[in-house]
């Protein structure tokens, strides 16, 4: 089954994407934190998540510092970057720091998963 | 300066050192002309005196020689009449010095008459009294002497008495002259004096009239310098009381505006995230369709549907407070108009479908590139194709058209379905309006679209209108400017691309 490591500090958000997701037959572990996202990582150990999701703005530590410092560790997991930002580069940005595809806030459900499903079987 | 009379001061002084100046030469004009009429007169009399005394001294001389040799032979010369004469002679005389004391010519003539009598009497009316014949031609000298005396002494005076006349009008006129002079000279002075009061307004007045133009041009920090005649200066000072509440009425506005903003954007913010998780939900529900009953999948329908819309209007509101705060970004790039043009029409085909309308996109052959950000050109076609698909009604003709006006190219959306009245398409672009409240309900839509179509095509640098006759369609046509370093999108085999009519 394809897992998938969603971060976002919405929490209801947070459950809304867990219970779409496991509805199209994903397994989701969550994090409303970049901090947590981490954890959950490192608790995952070399059993990487096959699509990680994070949510650009968040407290603590936010979408982008995870982003830079997974790629830092040399791991190549695809990573989906949810952006509320409008910014035409923005997506160019994300890409710059390591990002294997970005999706702006909101988006259509459509799109999302649409993009996952790019990502798993590429990867 | 620490002179600085008001305007009615300074009116006031200038016309009061004019009427004395008026006054200081009339008087002294006068005067003096007096004076020269009094001496003119003065002279005039002492002449006719002189004229007279001369006569006298003539007429005693006369008698003298009567005495001192009567008319006929047998009177003899008489010593009491002689002096009787040389009295009247004397006294005349004394008078006549009187009246020449002070003008040497005439005392030296009258010197000469006296002396010329004196020797006449010593020489000849003497020694006549006496009987003694003086000697031939010692007589009629000496006689004849004291007669031109006399009639010198006659010329003179008249010749004074002229000289008095001509030189009492030469006084006159000068005195004429200095007067009138004098009456220039204070006019020009006062002349000198208003035209200071007019200059002295002059500068101050300017500096008002140019900040005056500042200010309404817009510029809110103008102020002017004060100064100026006592009035000037206050007109300066309320001007700049005015410049200041007008500069703080707008940076107070600006402050409301600027918090409406604030408040839209966080708002609009705030909403996004719950409005999501309602949507995500709501389109979950309706997506597992087996669990619920009919009633059940149709309220997740609608609460679906509901959250979708409330989603559109919060970005659009989002987008027009970003627009308002100047933080609505585009970022354009050389974009190919055919590729655009047939993304949206896909996109857009289904809702035109679903209404029985006719869809076609018209694209002229070898456009240029547009200087475009993709996004929100897509964007604003949307918004525009989809308000001819809401009011438009069924059966409708439909029509996307771009083409090549100018150095810019024109995007055209036109319908044939109810189109706007002349009042409707005044306000066609002003935000929240629609066609018409009734329609409200039946189109559905936030009233933004075309705020949003208009902010985002001149954030762009291009323009957007609208047309319509009613009853017979209307057309929204906008352009933006042709990409520098665009090339012509390269010509599809078929020049035209003409999506198939739909339904």
């Amino acid at each position: 089954m394809t897992r998938l490591l969603v971060a976002d500090d919405s929490e209801t958000v947070l459950l809304m994407l867990q219970r779409r997701l496991e509805m199209e037959g994903y397994e989701v572990v969550t994090a409303t934190d970049g901090v947590e996202a981490l954890d959950r990582l490192n608790e995952a150990g070399s059993d990487e998540p096959d699509v990680i999701l994070l949510d650009a703005m968040m407290p603590n530590k936010s979408g982008t510092e995870v982003l830079e410092e997974i790629r830092g560790r040399g791991s190549t997991v695809p990573i989906l970057m949810i952006s509320a930002h409008l910014d035409a580069q923005e997506p160019d940005r994300m890409r710059s720091l390591g990002a294997t595809d970005c999706i702006p806030k909101p988006f259509e459900w459509e799109d999302l998963i649409g993009k996952i499903e790019e990502l798993t079987t590429s990867g | 300066m620490t002179f600085n009379p008001s305007l009615t001061a300074r009116l006031r002084i200038g016309f009061l050192v004019l009427f004395a100046l008026l006054m200081v030469v009339s008087l002294l004009g006068v005067g003096r002309l007096f004076q020269i009429r009094v001496n003119y007169e003065n002279d005039i009399t002492r002449y006719f005196q002189l004229e007279l005394e001369t006569e006298h001294l003539r007429s005693a001389f006369i008698l003298e020689q009567a005495a001192a040799r009567p008319a006929t032979a047998h009177q003899k010369p008489s010593q009491a009449e002689l002096n009787q004469a040389a009295a009247s002679f004397s006294d005349a005389a004394r008078r006549a010095r009187d009246l020449t004391d002070d003008d040497t010519a005439l005392n030296a003539k009258l010197g000469r008459l006296i002396a010329s009598q004196a020797s006449w009497r010593k020489a000849v009316a003497e020694p006549l009294i006496q009987e003694r014949v003086p000697p031939p031609g010692v007589e009629q000298r000496l006689t004849s002497a004291v007669t031109n005396s006399g009639e010198a002494l006659a010329v003179e005076t008249r010749g004074s008495r002229d000289a008095a006349r001509d030189h009492a009008r030469t006084d006159t006129r000068n005195t004429t002259i200095l007067v009138a002079a004098g009456l220039a000279g204070a006019l020009l002075a006062a002349l000198i004096l208003f035209s200071g009061l007019i200059n002295s307004m002059r500068a101050p007045l300017g500096r008002l009239v140019e900040g005056a133009r500042r200010l309404a041009g817009g510029d809110l920090r103008t102020r002017v310098e004060v100064g100026g005649p006592t009035e000037i200066a206050a007109l300066g000072r309320a001007f700049n009381e005015m410049a200041n509440s007008l500069e703080r009425d707008a940076r107070e506005r600006d402050r409301v505006e600027q918090m409406k903003n604030d408040f839209v954007l966080t708002v609009s913010h705030e909403l996004r995230t719950p409005v999501t998780v309602v949507k995500g939900f709501a389109e979950m529900l309706t997506a597992q369709r087996e669990g619920l009953n009919p009633r059940q999948f149709e309220a997740a329908e609608v609460i679906a549907e509901s959250a979708g819309q409330l989603q559109k209007m919060i970005n659009d509101l989002l987008d027009l407070a970003r627009s308002d705060a100047g933080k609505l970004r585009i970022e354009p790039e050389p974009t190919p108009v055919r590729p655009l043009a047939q993304s949206i029409g896909r996109q857009m085909r289904p809702h035109f479908d679903g209404k029985d309308q006719s869809f076609s996109v018209s694209v002229e052959k070898d456009l240029p590139e547009v200087d475009a950000d993709p996004g929100r050109v897509t964007q604003v076609l949307a918004n525009l194709l989809t308000n001819a698909n809401k009011y438009a009604p069924e059966g409708a003709k439909v029509q996307l058209a771009a083409s090549q006006v100018g150095e810019e190219i024109e995007f055209a959306v036109s319908d044939d379905g109810p189109g706007l009245d002349e009042e409707q398409l005044e306000h066609v672009f002003e935000r929240f309006w629609r066609a018409d409240s009734t329609e409200t309900q039946s189109v559905g839509g936030t009233g933004l679209g075309l705020a949003i179509a208009k902010s985002l095509v001149e954030l762009h640098g291009g323009a957007i209108s609208a047309n319509s006759v009613p009853g017979q369609g209307a057309t929204f046509r906008f352009v933006l400017p042709i990409s520098k370093d665009g090339r012509p999108t390269p010509t599809a085999p078929a020049a035209r691309t003409k999506a198939g009519a739909a339904g």
